[in-house]
């Protein structure tokens, strides 16, 4: 599709400017008015990111990583610049699911959007209890468990990287839990296929990738690592295609919706993620840069919907309904591939 | 005392640049016209700059005000170019637009009542202090007081912020570790022997602080000897720059760590282990 074309009258301008956009979607049982939600962990219990825009825009918002009890985190440095990338040995750091309930559930539950808690655990005992405790909570849409944190000693991203504890942990999770839940992936596997469909086959509603890429610096100036705990987790534009095959190989693994995160930072970004089988996108690292980097992808999902031929695909589907859906190209970069002509 | 900043009104602005020129080795001054901001500020806070429209370098770079003026509605800052988001931004001209997010943090309590105040400040670290300078120097003339500015810099080619900090009411003295300019040695041991010495014993009644860390440790040990309240102006590497992502964390006195862009940059000594 050349998109410098985008400016050239349209002949089939008339038929869109007639036509609406629906950017709905539908994932877990949670229905949010668009697709475009902010990665755990990149956006504190969004406080912070309220005060500066209307976060009720949002599709939804995902808290940072809770445990069972409060952690207080890594020794700083906690961040390094790489090319186009953020290495963050952050570890977890969060007030414990009580104080969170306290402290933080009572404003968050009053947003129109929303709202997934992120959750982590050393065991799957610790997993179990915290989702039992949450799943008290009225109005929370969604667990996402994170089975893929790199930046702690136990648990995480151990559990990520084997399909057998996956499963385990997504189905204790699962059990204990009355709320849909989404396990969040880790990049840092041979094969993602096999870990997305373990925790499918556990229940999982839904799966949300990618967690950061463990990397490293080196202190070149005291001639040691930058990050007391040696490697640390690698966001942002550098990891961009990594997320994005990683994205393709599970919508091809799974049924349950996939989503897509890792260096979505325009627009452009979150419709190769959606055309690569995300059903629903999450924006990162590129908020610390531009906080409103969330706004300005769903602004443009929704001129890329109104504006572009894919209608051509995708108003087949659409039939005598004239708005063009969103959900409609979930994917559809695998059924043009398949039915497409490359030479 | 007034703490401006507890709460967070950090937003957005395209601003232009007025002026952006060198005035020490490696050291700009820059002047951009953003009201809301010269409106709000407070010393001590910072702005969070935009380098590059890019991927690289990728994160916001944090930079003290290091003056700001209501009624023209400019905000001026004091830089070192250290690498390339900083040499980036020294290569802005006027006219051309500046994306800065601020003003962001906690600042430096000002006095609202008659003390005898004392900065001292390392190498860029004094660009914060000038704005506190400016803001003081009110009260400071009207109140009869006498305030000190102990500042350092490595080299005469560096030195900035002398003539300005004069111009406040303060008396300033000037170290460089080669002695290239002012008295040879630090700001902190210049500070210390003021202190201590016993024929003109000065007394001050609060310290504000800006440099690396090991500097600030110091600062902190005279001040706690001389029980004399200081607030510190601390640097850590950011990211968000708001308190979201839990990047900038320095040791909290207690248990944990505090956020340098959100409860800081400014500490009170005893908040923090340095
Ligand atoms: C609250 C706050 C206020 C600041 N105010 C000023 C100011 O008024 N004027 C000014 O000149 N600078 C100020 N700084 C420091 C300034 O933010 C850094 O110098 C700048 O980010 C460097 O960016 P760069 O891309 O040029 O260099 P980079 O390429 O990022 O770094 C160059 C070298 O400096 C080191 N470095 C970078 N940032 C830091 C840091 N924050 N602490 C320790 N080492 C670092 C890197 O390890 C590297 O070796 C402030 C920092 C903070 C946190
Ligand atoms: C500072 C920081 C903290 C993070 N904390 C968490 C976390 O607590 N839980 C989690 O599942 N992912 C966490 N992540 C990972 C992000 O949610 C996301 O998966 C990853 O950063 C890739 O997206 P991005 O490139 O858009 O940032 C964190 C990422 C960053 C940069
Ligand atoms: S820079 Fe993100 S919390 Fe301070």
């Amino acid at each position: 599709m050349n998109r410098d074309k985008l400016s050239e009258p349209c002949p089939k301008m008339e038929y869109i400017r007639n036509c609406a956009v629906d950017l709905c979607v539908e994932i877990a049982g949670i229905s949010m008015k668009n697709p475009v939600m902010v990665a755990s962990g990149t956006f504190g219990f969004g406080e912070e990111y309220a005060k500066i825009y209307d976060i009720n825009r949002l599709g939804a918002v995902v808290t940072k990583g809770i445990t069972l009890l409060p952690r207080h985190g890594n020794p700083p440095p906690r961040l390094c610049e790489t090319p186009a990338g953020l290495l963050n040995s952050v570890g977890l750091e969060n007030p414990g699911v009580e104080r969170f309930i306290r402290e933080e559930w009572p404003r968050l539950k009053k947003l129109p959007v929303p709202v997934i808690v992120n959750i982590d655990g050393d065991t799957v005992e610790e997993y179990r209890e915290i989702a039992k405790r949450l799943s008290e909570l009225n109005g929370l849409a969604a667990l996402e468990v994170n089975i893929s944190c790199p930046n702690v000693e136990k648990g995480g991203i151990a559990f990520g990287q084997d399909p057998g504890s996956a499963y385990e942990v997504v189905r204790a999770v699962k059990e204990a839990a009355t709320l849909p839940v989404i396990a969040k992936l880790s990049p840092n596997v041979t094969s993602i296929q096999k870990i997305a469909a373990a925790v499918e086959s556990a229940g999982a509603d839904a799966v949300s990738l990618i967690n950061t890429v463990l990397g490293m610096a080196v202190d070149i100036d005291r001639q040691r690592p930058v990050f007391k705990r040696i490697f640390a987790g690698l966001s942002g534009p550098a990891v961009k295609p990594i997320a994005l095959r990683m994205v393709w190989e599970a919508y091809e693994a799974v049924k349950i919706p996939v989503i897509g995160m890792g260096g979505i930072s325009t627009w452009r970004d979150a419709v190769e993620f959606i055309l690569a089988g995300a059903s629903a996108v999450a924006v990162g690292t590129a908020g610390f840069i531009d906080p409103e980097a969330p706004l300005k992808i769903i602004d443009g999902l929704e001129k890329y919907l109104v504006e572009c031929s894919i209608c051509e695909s995708a108003l087949k589907t659409s039939g005598e309904d004239k708005t063009i859906k969103l959900r409609d190209i979930v994917g559809l970069a695998h059924k043009n591939f398949t039915e497409g002509d490359f030479s | 005392m007034e703490r401006k900043g507890d709460i967070l009104a950090g937003l957005l602005f395209s601003t232009k640049v007025i002026q952006n020129v060198l005035i020490a080795y490696d050291i700009y001054h820059m002047k951009i016209c953003c009201p809301e901001v010269a409106e709000k500020a407070a010393p001590g806070q910072f702005l969070h700059i935009r380098c590059s429209d890019g991927p690289t370098p990728l994160l916001r770079r944090p930079i003290s005000i290091a003056g700001a003026n209501e009624k023209d509605g400019t905000v001026e800052m004091v830089y070192r170019v250290l690498g390339e988001g900083t040499r980036l931004i020294s290569q802005k001209k006027a006219g051309e637009i500046l994306d800065v997010m601020g003003p962001l943090g906690r600042g430096f309590p000002v006095p609202l009542d008659a003390v005898d105040p004392v900065l001292i400040g390392g190498g860029v670290g004094v660009a914060p202090l000038l704005y506190l300078a400016q803001k003081i120097a009110g009260p400071l003339s009207r109140s009869g007081r006498s305030g000190a500015a102990f500042i350092g810099f490595s080299t005469a080619g560096e030195v900035f912020g002398v003539d300005f900090l004069k111009s406040c009411g303060f008396t300033v003295f000037l170290t460089t570790d080669d002695g290239t300019a002012g008295q040879k040695g630090v700001p902190t041991e210049a500070f210390e022997n003021c202190i201590k010495g016993h024929e003109v014993q000065k007394q001050f009644d609060i310290v504000y602080a800006c440099g690396p860390k090991p500097f600030l440790a110091k600062v902190k040990d005279a001040a706690v000897r001389g029980k004399i309240p200081a607030y510190l102006s601390l640097e850590e590497r950011m990211a968000c720059g708001v308190g979201a992502c839990l990047g900038c964390a320095v040791k909290s006195a207690g248990e944990g760590y505090k956020k340098v862009c959100r409860d800081g940059p400014v500490f009170e000594a005893g908040e923090i282990q340095l």
